[in-house]
């Protein structure tokens, strides 16, 4: 029995047939997930594509992987399970000895030898993976597709290690045989030295590997992305070397994560966040901030779950499931048949426990698969987590021990106002003012965004600046005080708006409408288009294009492109998700380009001439 | 070559210069073939510009000064 009950399934359950077949045997790691069959699938269909599909390397290199990162892990279920399915394959008990010894005398060529402690670098320190890793295996002749399946396997050797720390379940074998003798040479990485320098890795972008373009027109699995989040993320784009694999991936996810039987979808998306930053992976960080965002978490509460969730807004039953996820998520010796016990004592059900190992175990699979591939933020990560939190050294194992003291978002976040804030707060009316003077067209730019009319902005100033000194006392510092600003002058914009008729929503339509919007000027434009018009004109021309926007996208094109704020700022402060943003975004400057139009084609004969 | 419903697709983030080498690649190799869609990216482009150096709705001094002025006159009789 592994620490939760389990259920009887059908002898026929799809998956159970195709472990059967490949495996001789049903492992028990899939028995212990039997109240919910769903996951089940999820697994089956990763380790269908993974490790069983035929690929660029052999089964027999992708089970060495496998092997010797649940050695290096400790797993003793995996190692037991690992090692017979090596035996089938034809490998002697000495071989496979000399595996779990972590030893190089197991008669690999130069190319397996550099590609295995590529992959335990990977699973025992992800952040420290950098490009110069994977040129030192191309050096010994691995091809492109070579080293992405070996950073797949690994990342499905840290999910199935993740579950079989969080399931416990009994080994299907007895232990593997070990050799007597222990070999000096470990396997392994060299411990320090190959930490990237964090300068030079921000200037090499993209992904280690190419990443063919891949249509969502022919490739249905990015046409449904495309349609349900309004944008491909770079973690698939980066994969399309291998199709089938980002497509196996999707049906697990959804699987995984889109379901709410057990947990909530903001539940899970808390433990993808606490356990990603947990895990140093500023590429999930982001992504889950973002989606948190657009499930309606206020982005300061996001970001402080990233840094320290024990400092947030969660209740006390889901801080303890964060606790659990982290634990098990960062691979926690002390893990044990007790954290799930607490976590069923503070009332959650065992389907409950089981999802959120099994979300703590694609997690790892993410994490994993992005550091290993280099893949390039969708967004940008809450500034804290980026400037607290980059490379630590490999040397220290779990990143949680580096975290002992509590964190607060405003104890590392910079902001250029905090100074004057500090004073403003202890009720000096100089420093007030000229916080307000700093930001003063930021605001207003806001009010008018919102209420469409210049005159109302004007009025709503007063309003807002009024109600900013009044609660200023309560700004905590979770975002930048510019941030905080453009809140109180969207609730005093909101407020104004409320006492109008035909109110207009910022909310509505996420992207669903927005999408199918095409643009229909094909004319060509002027060289140089400004010159066609004097300074004055063409402020006067775009003021009143932007006034007959919809607010909401007129919002976002003021922010952007008048105030100059980046799309992921932008959705900080509107607190939105930042495809949506940038789908707002889109439409609003093609309306305006509609506009402008006849005023800037080429055949225009203005007031210039 | 990619078709101009699959350039558009990925239009805004390279109008955001937020695109990978390969798909780059692709959208240019449209543009250079699609007059269409040459006309949509070029007059976009020069949208963003001309929207971005307008200064539109700049709050001018001396509309700002006395709102400011009469905000910080109120919290100083309150204050005192």
């Amino acid at each position: 029995m592994s620490f939760l009950s389990e259920a009887q399934l059908r002898d026929e359950f799809g998956p159970f047939i195709a472990f059967q077949e490949a495996f001789g045997f049903i492992p028990n790691l899939l028995q212990a997930q039997t109240l919910l069959p769903r996951v089940i699938e999820a697994q089956a269909m990763l380790e269908t594509a993974v490790r069983l599909r035929e690929g660029a390397i052999s089964r027999v290199q992708k089970e060495r992987i496998l092997l010797s990162i649940a050695a290096d892990q400790r797993d003793t279920y995996c190692m037991a399970l690992d090692s017979r399915v090596l035996s089938s394959l034809g490998l002697s008990d000495g071989q496979i000895g000399d595996l779990l010894n972590g030893s190089r005398h197991a008669g690999l060529s130069a190319a397996d030898f550099a590609s295995l402690q590529f992959c335990l670098k990977l699973s025992r320190h992800a952040p420290s993976v950098c490009r110069q890793d994977i040129e030192a295996l191309r050096t010994c002749g691995l091809g492109d597709e070579s080293i992405f399946e070996a950073v797949v396997v690994t990342a499905l050797a840290m999910y199935r290690c993740t579950l079989s720390l969080g399931l416990g379940p009994e080994p299907d074998f007895g232990p593997p045989k070990l050799p007597s003798t222990r070999i000096d040479q470990p396997l392994g990485p060299t411990p320090l030295g190959s930490l990237p320098d964090p300068h030079e890795a921000a200037h090499r972008k993209g992904p280690y590997v190419p990443a063919p373009y891949l249509s969502p027109k022919t490739f249905a699995p990015f046409a449904a992305v495309q349609r349900s989040r309004g944008f491909i993320p770079n973690f698939f784009r980066a994969q399309t070397l291998r199709p089938d694999l980002v497509e196996a991936q999707l049906e697990a996810m959804g699987r995984i994560l889109l379901s709410e039987d057990a947990l909530t979808r903001v539940q899970k998306e808390c433990i993808l966040l606490a356990v990603s930053a947990a895990n140093l992976n500023s590429y999930c960080v982001a992504m889950h901030c973002d989606l948190l965002r657009g499930l309606g978490m206020p982005s300061e509460d996001g970001d402080q779950i990233a840094v320290d969730h024990h400092q947030s807004n969660l209740s006390q039953s889901d801080a303890a499931l964060l606790d659990f996820a982290v634990k098990l998520g960062t691979g926690d010796p002390e893990f044990s048949r007790a954290d799930v016990v607490k976590l069923q004592t503070l009332g959650f059900t065992p389907e409950q426990v089981l999802e959120s190992v099994v979300v703590t175990a694609f997690n790892n699979f993410a994490n994993t698969l992005s550091m290993g591939l280099g893949i390039e933020p969708d967004f940008a990560p809450p500034p804290v987590f980026a400037e607290t939190k980059v490379h630590l050294s490999p040397a220290a194992p779990s990143p949680m021990q580096q975290r002992q003291e509590v964190v607060h978002v405003s104890d590392t976040l910079q902001d250029a106002d905090a100074d004057l804030v500090a004073l403003a707060q202890r009720g000096q009316l100089e420093a007030f003012e000229a916080l307000v003077r700093r930001h003063t067209q930021l605001i207003y730019r806001t009010l008018t965004a919102i209420l469409g009319d210049p005159i109302d902005a004007q009025d709503a100033m007063q309003d807002t600046l009024l109600s900013a000194f009044k609660h200023i006392s309560g700004f905590q510092g979770r975002a930048r005080f510019s941030t905080w600003l453009v809140s109180i002058a969207r609730n005093t914009a909101f407020q104004r708006l409320r006492t109008r008729k035909n109110v207009e929503s910022l909310d509505e339509g996420e992207y669903g409408e927005d999408r199918d919007f095409r643009p229909r000027q094909v004319r060509a434009w002027q060289d140089n288009p400004e010159q066609c018009h004097s300074k004055s004109e063409m402020r006067q021309l775009v003021e009143r294009g932007l006034l007959q926007l919809p607010a909401k996208y007129r919002v976002v094109v003021m922010l952007r492109d008048i105030e100059q704020l980046s799309a992921d700022d932008v959705a900080r402060q509107l607190g939105l998700s930042v495809p949506a943003v940038k789908t707002r975004l889109l439409r609003g400057r093609l309306m305006l380009r509609e506009w402008l139009s006849p005023y800037v084609t080429a055949s225009y004969k203005g007031a210039a001439q | 070559m990619i078709t101009c419903e699959e350039f558009f697709v990925e239009f805004a983030d390279y109008l955001e210069n937020h695109v990978s080498p390969e798909v780059r690649q692709e959208l240019e190799l449209h543009l250079s073939q699609c007059r269409v869609c040459q006309v949509l990216y070029d007059s976009s482009r020069k949208t963003v510009k001309i929207v971005s150096e307008s200064n539109s709705f700049e709050l001018p001094q001396d509309v700002a000064d006395p709102i400011i002025d009469r905000v910080m006159a109120k919290l100083r009789t309150k204050g005192s």
